[in-house]
C-alpha cells in the first residue's frame, strides 16, 4: 500500500503500558488529521500475559488492521518471541535493550534494529511505570510521530492528575527521544505529516454501539457482563442517566432480555448487549418477542465459540444462531456491522427497525471491532432520525394484533384508558385471545412474517464494490468486509477483474441484490471467520449462487494479503 | 406497588373480571385466589388501565387473562424479569405477578432472589399447590416426598423448599402466606401487598384436586395456623422463626414481615438525579468526550 500507510505494533506484558502507548500514538495521529485503525489482542488472564496493540495510520481511509506490522516495538522477551517470525526484511524493530529481560537472537538481515534501554531508563528514573513513555519518545523520533499532538494528548491525559505527574511523564518522553536521536535511521517508515485536523472522534466498536444507542433514543438497557460485549453496558451505564434513562444489571441474560421485553411493552425503547453464550440463553425470549410483536434490540458481539470457546478472540460464528436461534418459525431482522462507524449508525438503525417492525432486531458485531478504535467523522445528532412505533389513535375498539395492510398493528402504552390488552406468547387472535385453530396460526404466522418482508426494499445498507463484469466476486460480511475492500482494490491495481458485495442486512436476505451481483461474476468467493461457512450456507439455501467458501477460525481476522492469495489461486 | 399513585375508581369486584372465561378445574383452589384478587383490587379502587398483570406459564399463570388490565402472558419462569422491566418503565403503575410453585421456584428460581433483594416495586402472588398442574401432575419444589406423582411413582426423592424462609432470606420487604380456603384472609393479604411499596410476596396454599392427591383442602386446614396476635411484623428473626414452622409442623398464615426500604426504581431515579440527567441534556457533550 501507499508508503505513508504505516503499521506500528506495540507488544509486551499486559499492564506494562502497552495499551496506553497504543492509545496515545493513535490519538496523536488522529489529532494530526490522519486516519487510524487499531487492533488489539488481550490476554485471557486478568493480570499479566501477552498483550498487543497495533496502530495503523494513513492520510487515507483505512479499512482493516492490515497484513502485518512495519514497525515492532517489543517491551519484553515474550513480545519478541511471539513476533520474531514476523520480523521480515524491511521491518523496523525497536526493543528494550540493554537492561531489558531479553537479548534477541541474531537479527535477520534487512531488519532495521533500534535497541532502546527502556526498562533501564525507567529504573534510573525510579519509576517502572514510565517505561512506555521512554518507548514513546523513541518511537516519535524514529518514525515521525507528531510530537506536538503527542504532547497534547499526554497533557490531556496526565494534566488531570496534576502538574507533577505530567512533568514526570514528559521527562521520560524526552529521555526516550534523546536515546533515539543518535541512532542512525536506516528504514523508510514514517508516519505521514500532519494535515488539516478533521472533525473526528476516536472510539472503539463497543463504545460506538453505546453512543449509537444514545443517538437512537434509547431509554432502558438491561445488561449481563460478558466478554467482549461488556464495554457497551459500561458506556451506557455512564452516559444514559445523563439523558434521563437507566441501565440495570440483571441476574443473567434470560433476565436481561426479559426485562427489555417488559420495558418495551410498557413503552420504552429498550435494548441489551451480549456475546454468543448470552445470545444462546436468550433464544426463547426472542421467540416470545416475535410472537408477541414486541420491539426488542440486542447487540451480539461475537467471540470464538462454541461453548466458552475463545472468549477474547475474534470469530464470526453466530449467524446461524442470530437468524434461526429460537424454537418454532421465529425469524428476526439481523444486521451486521463492518466497522466502528457502523457500530454507531447501525445501532440507531437497529433500534429504529425494532420499533418500526415490532420484532426482535439483532445487530452483529465481532471481537476484532469490539476493542478496535478508529477515526470516525464526529456524529451530528441532528443527522439521526429516531423512529417511534406505530401507536393506536384511540378510535374504536382496540385490538393489539389487528390485521392491517402492512401487517403492523398499532401499539398502546399501559395507562391508556381503553387500550387494555394482553401481550402473549400463546397463539392468539387479533384481540390477543388464545386460539389454536389452524387458520388463526396460519394467518398470524403470515402476518408476522409478512410484515418484515418489505425491510429488504426499504433498508438497503448493502454495498457493491466495482462495476461491470468480473472474473471473481467476493461476498463477505462483518468486519471481514474491510479486509475485502482492500484486497479488491489491490487486486484491481494488479490487473485482476474482481468485485465485492458487502451485505449488512443479513436477514431477511436481499436475495435479488445477491443474484444481481452474482450474475456479473464468473465465480463467487465467500471469506468468513467461522468453520462451517455460515454465510455460504445461507447463500446456497436462499439463492441460486454456488459460492466457494473460504473459512478460517484461528481467532484472528483475515489479512488483505491472505484474501488476495486465495483469489489468485482460484480465479 | 404504587397503588397510592393510581387514579382511584369506584368499582365492584366483578368489574375486574375480563370477558375470558375461567378455565380451571372445578374444585381448584385458584378460583378462590382469583376472587380474592378481584376483591382486593375493588377495595383499593385500582384503575384497571394502570395495572399490569404479568405471568409465566402454568395453570396459575393463566390469571392475567381473567383480569381486566394491561397484561402479559410470558414464558415459563420468566414473569419476574419481564415484570421488572415493565415496572421500571412505568414506575407509576401497579404491577401484579401471578404464577405457580414450579414457575417461580423451579425454572424461575434464579430470578426470585434478585427481585426480592433489589426490592422491585411489584406484588408477586405465588399459587402454591405442591404440583405442576398444567403439565399434568409432576412433583414441584414444594411437593412433599410422600407425593406419588407422574415422574415420582414411588414418592419423591427431594426435600421440599420453604418459600417464606427463602423470601425472608433474600430481602423481600413484605412476606405473607394465605390459603385458598380462606378467601377473606387472602384478600386482606393481597390488599396489603398491593399497598406496600416494594417487593411484596404472598404465598398461597391451594389445592389441586386433579393432580395432587395428598395436599387436599382438609390437609391444608389442618396444616395452617394464623400468625399469632402480637407478632412483630418488623422483626425479621421472629418472621423467620414463624416461617420455620412450629414443633408440630404447622405453617403460619397471615402477614409475617413488612418493612420499608428504597425500591429499585427509586434508586435508579436517584442516579439520574445525581448526574443531573434529563431528557434535554445536550448529547454533544457526551460525543465530545471521544474527541482525540
Ligand atoms: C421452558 C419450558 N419448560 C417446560 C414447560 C412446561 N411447563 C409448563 S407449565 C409447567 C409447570 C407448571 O407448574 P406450576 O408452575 O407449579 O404451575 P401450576 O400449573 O401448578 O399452576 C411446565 C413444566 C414450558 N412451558 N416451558
Ligand atoms: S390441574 Fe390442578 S392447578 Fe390446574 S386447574 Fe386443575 S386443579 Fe387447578
Ligand atoms: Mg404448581
Amino acid at each position: 500500500m501507499a508508503k505513508n500507510d504505516l503499521i506500528i505494533r506495540v507488544a509486551g506484558e499486559g499492564g506494562e503500558g502497552v495499551v496506553s502507548t497504543g492509545d496515545f500514538v493513535a490519538a496523536a495521529c488522529a489529532r494530526a488529521g490522519l486516519e487510524i485503525y487499531t487492533f488489539k489482542t488481550f490476554p485471557a488472564e486478568i493480570k499479566g500475559g501477552y498483550a498487543m496493540y497495533q496502530v495503523r495510520t494513513s492520510p487515507d481511509r483505512i479499512y482493516n488492521q492490515g497484513d502485518t506490522f512495519d514497525v515492532l516495538c517489543a517491551f519484553n522477551g515474550e513480545a519478541y518471541e511471539v513476533n520474531k517470525h514476523l520480523l521480515k526484511p524491511g521491518t523496523a524493530f525497536v526493543y528494550d535493550y540493554p537492561g531489558g529481560d531479553f537479548e534477541p537472537d541474531a537479527i535477520p538481515e534487512g531488519v532495521h534494529a533500534y535497541p532502546i534501554p527502556m526498562s533501564k531508563t525507567a529504573k534510573e528514573m525510579k519509576s517502572y511505570r514510565s517505561k512506555n513513555m521512554v518507548a514513546m519518545g523513541a518511537l516519535s523520533v524514529l518514525f515521525n510521530i507528531n510530537e506536538v499532538t503527542l504532547k497534547q494528548v499526554l497533557t490531556k491525559k496526565f494534566g488531570k492528575k496534576g502538574e507533577e505527574i505530567l512533568n514526570f511523564n514528559l521527562q521520560a518522553f524526552e529521555k526516550g527521544k534523546e536515546l533515539a536521536m543518535p541512532l542512525k535511521k536506516t528504514d523508510p517508515w514514517r508516519v505521514a505529516d500532519a494535515t488539516a485536523p478533521k472533525d473526528v472522534i476516536v472510539i472503539s466498536g463497543n463504545d460506538a454501539a453505546g453512543m449509537g444507542a444514545l443517538l437512537g433514543g434509547l431509554e432502558f438497557f438491561s445488561a449481563y457482563p460478558i466478554t467482549p460485549a461488556t464495554e457497551i453496558a459500561k458506556y451506557v451505564a455512564t452516559h444514559l442517566p445523563k439523558l434521563g434513562g437507566t441501565l440495570i444489571q440483571a441476574e443473567d441474560e434470560i433476565a436481561s432480555i426479559g426485562q427489555v421485553l417488559g420495558a418495551s411493552y410498557a413503552g420504552k425503547k429498550s435494548m441489551t448487549a451480549t456475546s454468543g453464550p448470552g445470545l444462546a440463553l436468550m433464544a426463547e425470549m426472542l421467540g416470545m418477542a416475535f410472537m408477541s410483536e414486541t420491539p426488542v434490540m440486542l447487540v451480539d458481539v461475537q467471540r470464538g465459540g462454541p461453548s466458552t470457546g475463545l472468549p477474547t478472540k475474534h470469530e464470526q460464528s453466530d449467524l446461524f444462531l442470530a437468524i434461526h436461534g429460537a424454537h418454532g418459525d421465529a425469524p428476526r431482522i439481523v444486521l451486521s456491522v463492518e466497522d466502528v462507524k457502523d457500530c454507531i449508525d447501525m445501532t440507531v438503525d437497529a433500534l429504529n427497525l425494532a420499533e418500526e417492525y415490532q420484532c426482535p432486531v439483532l445487530l452483529l458485531s465481532d471481537g476484532s471491532l469490539a476493542f478496535s478504535t478508529q477515526t470516525v467523522p464526529r456524529p451530528n445528532p441532528a443527522d439521526y432520525t429516531i423512529v417511534h412505533r406505530k401507536m393506536w389513535d384511540g378510535e374504536g375498539t382496540y385490538a393489539r394484533y389487528k390485521m392491517t395492510e402492512d401487517g403492523i398493528s398499532p401499539m398502546v402504552n399501559p395507562g391508556t384508558p381503553g387500550g387494555m390488552h394482553i401481550a402473549t406468547g400463546l397463539e392468539h387472535t387479533e384481540s390477543g385471545a388464545p386460539s389454536f385453530k389452524a387458520e388463526t396460526h396460519e394467518q398470524m404466522q403470515a402476518k408476522r412474517f409478512g410484515k418484515i418482508k418489505p425491510v429488504v426494499n426499504r433498508y438497503k445498507p448493502t454495498e457493491v464494490d466495482g462495476e461491470g463484469e468480473a472474473d471473481l466476486g467476493i461476498i463477505t460480511w462483518g468486519s471481514t468486509i474491510g479486509v475485502a475492500r482492500e484486497a479488491v482494490a489491490r487486486l484491481r491495481a494488479e490487473g485482476y477483474k474482481v468485485k465485492g458485495f458487502y451485505p449488512k442486512l443479513m436477514w431477511p436476505m436481499p436475495v435479488e441484490q445477491y443474484e444481481a451481483f452474482a450474475a456479473t461474476c464468473k465465480k463467487i468467493l465467500v471469506p468468513e471467520v467461522n468453520y462451517q461457512g455460515q454465510l455460504s450456507h445461507f447463500i446456497r439455501a436462499e439463492t441460486s449462487i454456488k459460492p466457494i467458501p473460504f473459512t478460517i477460525c484461528g481467532g484472528l481476522p483475515f489479512t488483505p494479503i491472505q484474501m488476495m492469495d486465495r483469489v489468485k489461486e482460484i480465479i | 406497588m404504587s397503588v397510592a399513585a393510581l387514579h382511584k375508581v369506584d368499582l365492584k369486584p366483578k368489574d375486574y373480571k375480563s370477558e375470558v372465561s375461567v378455565v380451571w378445574c372445578p374444585g381448584c383452589g385458584y378460583h378462590g385466589i382469583l376472587s380474592s384478587i378481584y376483591k382486593s383490587l375493588a377495595e383499593l379502587g385500582v384503575d384497571s388501565s394502570n395495572l399490569m398483570a404479568i405471568s409465566g406459564i402454568g395453570c396459575s399463570s393463566r390469571t392475567p387473562y381473567f383480569i381486566k388490565s394491561y397484561k402479559m402472558h410470558t414464558l415459563h419462569g420468566r414473569a419476574g424479569p419481564v415484570a421488572t422491566g415493565a415496572q421500571l418503565a412505568q414506575p407509576e403503575q401497579a404491577v401484579l405477578v401471578t404464577g405457580g410453585d414450579g414457575d417461580g421456584f423451579s425454572i424461575g428460581g434464579g430470578h426470585m432472589p434478585h427481585m426480592a433483594r433489589k426490592n422491585v416495586n411489584l406484588t408477586y402472588i405465588l399459587y402454591d399447590n405442591g404440583i405442576y398442574g398444567l403439565t399434568k401432575g409432576q412433583y414441584s419444589p414444594t411437593s412433599r416426598p410422600e407425593l406419588k406423582a407422574y415422574t415420582t411413582p414411588y414418592g419423591g426423592p427431594d426435600e421440599p423448599m420453604n418459600p417464606l424462609l427463602y423470601m425472608l432470606t433474600y430481602g423481600a420487604t413484605y412476606v405473607a402466606q394465605g390459603f385458598a380456603g380462606k378467601p377473606q384472609l387472602c384478600a386482606e393479604l393481597i390488599k396489603g401487598a398491593l399497598e406496600h411499596k416494594g417487593f411484596s410476596y404472598v404465598n398461597i396454599f391451594s389445592q389441586c384436586p386433579t393432580f395432587n392427591s395428598i395436599d387436599t383442602v382438609e390437609f391444608y386446614r389442618e396444616l395452617v395456623r394464623e400468625v399469632p396476635e402480637g407478632h412483630d411484623t418488623s422483626n425479621l428473626g421472629a418472621a423467620m422463626e414463624l416461617a420455620r414452622r412450629d414443633a408440630e409442623g404447622h405453617a403460619p398464615i397471615g402477614l409475617l414481615y413488612k418493612v420499608n426500604r428504597p425500591t429499585l426504581d427509586e434508586r435508579l431515579a436517584a442516579i439520574v438525579t445525581k448526574v443531573g440527567g434529563h431528557k434535554g441534556y445536550d448529547i454533544n457533550k457526551i460525543i465530545d468526550l471521544a474527541s482525540p
